[in-house]
């Protein structure tokens, strides 16, 4: 069943613990894979330049004259959940292929909540957008690792 | 939901800022109760007259140096005011949801319109330029010049605890006038901690004063000699009968923005699923406490056979209950929440009251808000769910009175004419709203409207800080707005200098 009660603080909440755990993800990515440390370490600094931006663009545009409270009922929040836990054996691609799906989710959330923002101001769609972007450049980049690791 | 974190932990004891200083009031306490939890979260002192005169003294004593302040210097002030609200944006807006019972999103929403005056009136360098013009007769040349007057009074309302003195004060204060507000005392713990930030900020002693009080206050300042002028906004009967008039009596300035009764209007050709999201935020939020609230809904049937427009009103009036009906009701930290409590017990049982009155004079309730079901556990005491009422006429206390509560009226008219005929027929002119898509409508809704503030396919219709917040007939009385560049003006007297040198 889909989140009947989906405001806008709630979203940027979501955001904001989306960009958080996939920075611990990532750290966590670093320290056990030394051979691709830079690249986890670069993806986790993003992580919180995303949340940044999130919540500044949402705390500078918000206004009580919008329709926050309402613009994105009917998601479901948990679609967007993606697993992260490391075992210590987790092998390199078991990793990567955990990354991928954690991109896509991160991606597929930005995407939809960008285009239910659209009544809002022009600048909130926009800096989901460009998450979303950010989401799906690492995707390609991950899979490019998984293919060059598999290969 | 978890509860966001409440920065207010213990009762905190509220005290008067007079002359840069921090100063407990003989009054007696009143308590400020969060109306969500019931909880009291502080304690205001309802100040006395000589307390009020000593506000006043200060700032007169303050005017003579922060009036000759360079304009740049005094922006830097407000400059420095503006980020310490952004560093503490978090703070301010949970503060609003404890005093006043908004969403947090709500909150956060007030809270960046608040600092959006700030913003724009460290513009003001420019926007108190006068303007000069050479040779209006031979080797003459006449200029004008701003002049900021003294000492300005502003009353604060309790729907906006945060945003609507700040309609007045930067603008005020930019211009080099000296200020005594007088907050809500039920919602008074966001002006006190703005004045807090404004010291922070390095506004001098004196130019920024705060008293806590009541009618004591109120009636001090408006018969006050060196007052220049009050901001008032609230109730239109005290607004019109009482400032406006006794402004006049003891020659103020006066800015009284009062009272509403707003009507949306669906025309055949709107987007219905947008209009009805816009429609949930006009109507029900801030709990309908809002003086640009939507509370009169007519939908139009121009251009349809008379069986179309029943079929088309049932579909917008189905919908609008269907979304009214799921909204979450609870405690505003809970970020799930989209309305919150009414301010207190006596406003809920006014809009009870109108809710009797509604039945009693024949309309149709068709969702009900006195069964509200509430998300988490909290006491019901200020809680009321969005009703709606259809089969309503004019001539109804709920079509033609401000309630002042989530009540929603579903009304038809034929034609637009008709529509517009039926907002004029109302007192107030503060807002009113056309969802459609078509041009020719807009245009002809926005033309001959009589209100202050018009939506075209926007719910709330306030303006942003750099225009006037409007409005016309009983909901305005004075001549100048409050905001942007009509602020400027109200705060500053026009000089005029015609000059020639032998």
């Amino acid at each position: 069943m889909a989140n009947l009660n989906v405001t806008a603080s709630v979203i940027i909440s979501f955001a904001e613990e989306l960009e958080d755990s996939s920075s611990t993800f990532y750290a966590a990515l670093a320290e056990q894979f030394a051979e691709s440390k830079e690249i986890f370490l670069n993806f986790a600094k993003e992580c919180g330049k995303n949340k940044t931006s999130v919540v500044r663009t949402y705390q500078e545009t918000i206004s009580d004259a919008l329709e926050a409270g309402f613009s994105f009922e009917g998601l479901n929040l948990k679609d967007y959940k993606t697993e992260t836990t490391l075992a210590e054996d987790t092998s390199f691609s078991e990793a990567l292929d955990i990354a991928i799906k954690l991109e896509e989710n991160a991606c597929k959330f930005y995407l939809d909540v960008a285009e239910r923002s659209e009544s809002l101001l022009a600048t909130i769609p926009r800096a989901f957008s460009r998450v979303a972007k950010s989401r799906s450049n690492r995707k390609l980049k991950l899979e490019t690792l998984l293919d060059e690791s598999n290969s | 939901m978890a509860i966001l974190e409440e920065p207010i932990k213990e009762t905190l004891h509220l005290k008067n800022y007079i002359d840069g200083e921090w100063v407990d009031s003989e009054g007696e306490l009143q308590d400020v109760i969060n109306p969500a939890i019931r909880k009291v979260i502080a304690k205001v002192p309802i100040s006395t007259r000589d307390e009020l005169d000593e506000a006043v003294e200060a700032a007169k004593e303050a005017y003579p140096d922060w009036r000759r302040t360079p304009p740049l210097a005094r922006a830097r002030c407000l400059f420095r005011l503006k980020e310490l609200m952004e560093e503490n944006f978090e703070e301010l807006s949970r503060i609003q949801t404890m005093e006043h019972g908004k969403t947090i999103d709500e909150s956060r929403g007030e809270t960046r319109r608040g600092i959006e005056m700030v913003e724009v009136a460290t513009g003001i360098p420019s926007l108190m330029m006068g303007c000069n013009l050479e040779d209006i007769a031979t080797g003459i040349d006449e200029y004008l010049i701003r002049q900021p007057l003294g000492v300005f009074g502003i009353i604060a309302p309790f729907n906006f605890p945060f945003m609507v003195p700040l309609w007045f004060a930067p603008f005020a204060v930019a211009t080099g006038n000296c200020i005594v507000v007088k907050p809500s005392s039920e919602v008074p713990i966001s002006q006190v901690r703005i004045v807090e930030l404004a010291d922070e900020a390095g506004i001098p002693p004196g130019v920024w004063n705060v008293v806590n009080g009541g009618r004591a206050v109120v009636s001090g300042m408006l018969d006050h000699p060196d007052i220049k002028g009050i901001c008032f906004v609230g109730s239109t009967p005290v607004g019109r009968d009482v400032v406006y008039e006794r402004c006049g009596a003891t020659h103020k300035r006066v800015i009284a923005q009062c009272g509403a009764k707003n009507f949306a209007l669906v025309m055949p050709d709107a987007d219905l699923e947008r209009t009805i999201a816009a429609c949930m935020t006009s109507f029900y939020g801030n709990t309908g406490q809002r003086c640009l609230s939507n509370a009169n809904l007519v939908v139009v049937g121009e251009g349809l056979s008379e069986r179309e427009h029943d079929e088309f009103y049932k579909r917008v009036v189905d919908m609008f209950v269907d979304a009214a009906s799921r909204i979450s009701i609870g405690y505003g930290l809970d970020e799930t929440i989209q309305m919150g409590p009414l301010r207190d017990e006596s406003k809920k049982e006014r809009v009870l009251g109108y809710i009797e009155k509604g039945i009693e004079e024949g309309a149709k309730l068709i969702l009900d808000g006195r069964e509200v079901k509430l998300a988490g556990d909290w006491p019901e005491t200020c809680f009321l769910g969005p009703t709606v009422f259809e089969e309503v006429t004019l001539d109804m206390a709920i079509a033609k009175e401000e309630i002042f509560g989530p009540v929603a009226n579903m009304m038809k008219a034929r034609s637009l004419g008709e529509a517009i005929e039926m907002i004029h027929s109302n007192p107030f002119g503060n807002a009113a709203s056309i969802f459609t898509a078509s041009g020719r409508w807009a245009r002809e809704f926005q033309y001959r409207v009589e209100c202050g503030n018009i939506g075209i396919n926007i719910g709330i219709a306030a303006p942003m800080a750099f225009f006037p917040f409007s409005g016309m007939k009983d909901s305005f009385f004075g001549t100048l707005h409050g905001q942007g560049q009509e602020a400027v003006r109200f705060f500053t007297e026009s000089k005029v200098v015609i000059q020639r040198w032998f």
